[in-house]
């Protein structure tokens, strides 16, 4: 078959091509989780990997999360490089102890590295329900020693990854599968690794900033949009990294706005959001015109059907109009 | 007075007493070995005699059979049709398992069950239509909508709804058979997962807990060769899960799990034991996944051979075909059972498709209990 020339790639696509190029560059570099085999994960990710990689590098794991994490912990202090891919970030849970208490706590501990990537994907919109929908990152961020990435474009998840996959330091990478294949950016994937703790401004504005990260980007610019139209100016900075967090960026864009909203899709309460408000009250609080606002899920678990799952989780016109609202005020 | 027997350091071979010298952990070893071969492996025995059989037993099992294939067929028509809001998890060449051990149980006792068990949930009573609301997310389903797919049981029918975690039912099937004992009541918890779910450490600990404490439980595995795309040979070396029950110093039962009456001995015996205060057993039943994982998968890493080899023992029919030969039942009652099966899922369908959409107004309630 003749090889066409792809002229876009998706989220999905820069996860799986980033892989490959780490895979291809170093081999203390592997992968292990559930079925990342010749199923090719849940989603897909490393279809083919096997028959390029072999059994030696694409690790067909038992079903045993506390597992593939302890053995990570292990490979890594011997020399490897290791990534457990977990099916759904809601697993991570059965793999909690040997992530804090093994992997997190270790270099502080002992000086030692301890370079491992943990990737995810989370999140809701896919009518999973309560235990296949959560968004991980705060039980996590509490943690000392964890990293934690989660890209919102195609264009960035590619060398966020390999920027995990190089750091020696353990790097949960959440993916959010919402925008695995309803994401795509032209051309083809760039393997320049990103700098893990710098958040990016991803559209320029004066009147609010909105801070965000994961799929919150593109609500956040869809909004700004709109907004647009009735001469409201947001600006949207895209987190990147919850931990370590960029509050330098996020500061110095509400000096400018004086006006912000925080937008997640994990539940409200001890989210995100309450760290950044806090944070920005300590950084900018006499630029402030207005309370920092957070949009976020309710306090409740992921509801599986459709009109229960769109009461919970953030939609566009409540997202839109909360920021009109901060942005009017 | 005798005189002073030498002190020799090895014990006297004849001697009935146990030396002091002996560490304790020799005996309570050999009774470890006695109950690690407190194993029976019939699954490759030739189908379970008819002889003798309570008629009634054997028609209520046809039933139960027929209805979970025209429960699963619908199932396949209705993803097909596009009416489930995600994927369905196929219970085909599993009905046998799951309706030999409803046979099995007694109402009082607790189901935990797994992802294909959809032919216990249903004997046991669960509407047909409720399993279908769940996979459609409507507000007739057991949670309402806030959980679906294969997220459905109901405690009023003593069948427990478990999380996506597997298998995360096991520990509960614990507690229950703990509260059971506790309680002085005369009830057994039957925990259900797959091959795959046992690598996990939810399987060792409740299996360890449950032989530690001699809980009225029964732990099942329904070992269909394969767990997403992750063959046996990659889950575990063991090649067999019954043999594990000897880890934990409990008997275990191997059964073909085509074959309802081979599983519905097996449970019961195990089932019987727990309840007579004989503490846990591992049964573990053969078959083989028919389908993808879920429909969304075609499962092309399958070994063609394997699924043509186990397509020739289909569970229902097979049973279908025994029963009329020992003239159980004729030509013309099986047509009318499968025809029943077929209309009353075709009914539930029905009701599934028409039951609204929850409301979600009162979202927020019910985080906590009153
Ligand atoms: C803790 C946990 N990890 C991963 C999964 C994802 N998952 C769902 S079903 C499944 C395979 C189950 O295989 P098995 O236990 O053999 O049951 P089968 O599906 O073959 O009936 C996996 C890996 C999960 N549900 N829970």
């Amino acid at each position: 078959m003749p090889t066409e020339e792809k002229t876009s790639y998706s989220y999905l696509e820069a996860i799986g091509a980033a892989l490959a190029h780490e895979l291809d560059n170093n081999d203390d570099f592997f992968l292990i989780g559930e079925d990342v085999g010749a199923f090719g994960g849940p989603f897909k990710v490393t279809k083919g990997f096997l028959e390029k990689y072999g059994p030696r590098r694409i690790i067909d794991s038992p079903i045993a999360e506390t597992g593939m994490a302890g053995l990570a912990a292990g490979a890594a202090l011997a020399g490897l490089r290791p990534m457990v891919e977990f099916q759904f970030a809601d697993f991570i849970s059965c793999a909690f102890d040997p992530i804090i208490n093994t992997i997190a706590r270790h270099h502080w501990r002992t000086g030692d590295a301890m370079p491992i990537v943990l990737r995810a994907p989370f999140g809701g919109r896919l009518r999973a329900g309560p235990t296949h929908s959560q968004s991980m990152e705060t039980y996590f961020a509490h943690v000392p020693g964890l990293k934690i990435v989660m890209p919102g474009t195609a264009e960035d998840a590619a060398g966020l990854l390999i920027a995990s996959i190089r750091d020696n330091n353990p790097v949960m990478f959440f993916e959010n599968k919402y925008l695995y294949r309803r994401l795509s950016a032209q051309g083809s994937p760039s393997f320049e690794p990103i700098e893990l703790g710098k958040a990016n401004v991803v559209r320029e504005g004066t009147d609010i900033t909105v801070v965000t990260y994961s799929a919150g980007v593109h609500q956040a610019v869809e909004a700004a949009e709109e907004l647009a139209k009735d001469g409201i100016s947001v600006e949207v900075v895209d987190l990147r990294t919850i931990k370590p967090l960029d509050i330098e960026t996020v500061a110095a864009s509400v000096k400018k706005t004086s006006r912000a909203v925080v937008l997640h899709e994990a539940a409200e309460f001890m989210g995100m959001g309450a760290e950044i408000a806090a944070e920005i009250q300590k950084e900018a609080f006499w630029y402030l015109d207005q309370p920092v606002e957070r949009i976020a899920a309710k306090n409740t678990p992921t509801p599986t059907s459709p009109p229960l799952e769109d009461a919970v989780i953030p939609q566009q016109p409540e997202i839109t109009e909360t920021i009109r609202k901060v942005a009017k005020a | 007075m005798a005189t002073r027997k030498r002190t020799s350091t090895a014990p006297e071979k004849d001697s009935t007493k146990p030396s002091t010298l002996a560490p304790p952990v020799e005996k309570n070893l050999s009774a470890e070995v006695l109950a690690a071969l407190d194993i029976t492996d019939t699954s490759m025995n030739p189908p379970a005699s008819l002889e003798g059989r309570d008629h009634e037993l054997l028609k209520k099992l046809y039933d139960g059979v027929v209805k979970a294939r025209a429960f699963e067929d619908r199932m396949h028509s209705m993803y097909r049709a596009g009416d489930l809001l995600g994927s369905y998890y196929s219970g085909n060449w599993h009905e046998a398992i799951s309706v030999g051990t409803m046979a099995a149980m007694e109402e009082r006792d607790y189901y935990c069950p797994l992802h294909r068990d959809v032919g216990g949930h249903l004997m046991r009573g669960m509407p047909p239509e409720q399993i279908m609301g769940s996979f459609m997310g409507k507000s007739i389903a057991p949670t309402g909508g806030r959980d679906g797919t294969l997220h459905y049981g109901r405690l009023d029918l003593n069948t427990y709804n478990p999380p996506s975690h597997i298998p995360a039912n096991y520990p509960v099937a614990t507690g229950m058979a703990f509260a059971a004992k506790y309680r002085g009541e005369d009830r057994v918890a039957v925990a259900i997962c797959g091959d795959g779910s046992t690598s996990r450490a939810d399987f060792h600990e409740s299996v360890n807990i449950a032989g530690a404490m001699q809980l009225p439980a029964v732990f099942q595995v329904q070992n269909n060769q394969i767990a997403m795309g992750t063959k046996l040979s990659m889950q575990t070396n063991s090649g067999s899960f019954v043999i594990k029950a000897a880890a934990y110093g409990i008997p275990g039962i191997k059964c073909d799990g085509t074959d309802v009456i081979a599983v519905y001995d097996a449970m019961k015996e195990a089932i019987d034991r727990a309840r007579s205060g004989g503490g846990p057993t591992i049964v573990e039943a053969v078959t083989m996944r028919m389908h993808g994982h879920a429909e969304h998968d075609g499962a092309e890493y399958v070994d063609p051979a394997l699924k043509e080899e186990w397509g020739k023992r289909d569970p229902v029919e097979l049973y279908e075909k025994r029963l009329i030969e020992a003239g159980v039942i004729s030509e013309e009652e099986a047509a009318e059972t499968r025809e029943a099966a077929r209309k009353w899922a075709i009914a539930a369908r029905k009701i599934a498709i028409t039951a609204p959409m929850p409301d979600p107004t009162n979202i927020e309630e019910g985080v906590y209990a009153d």
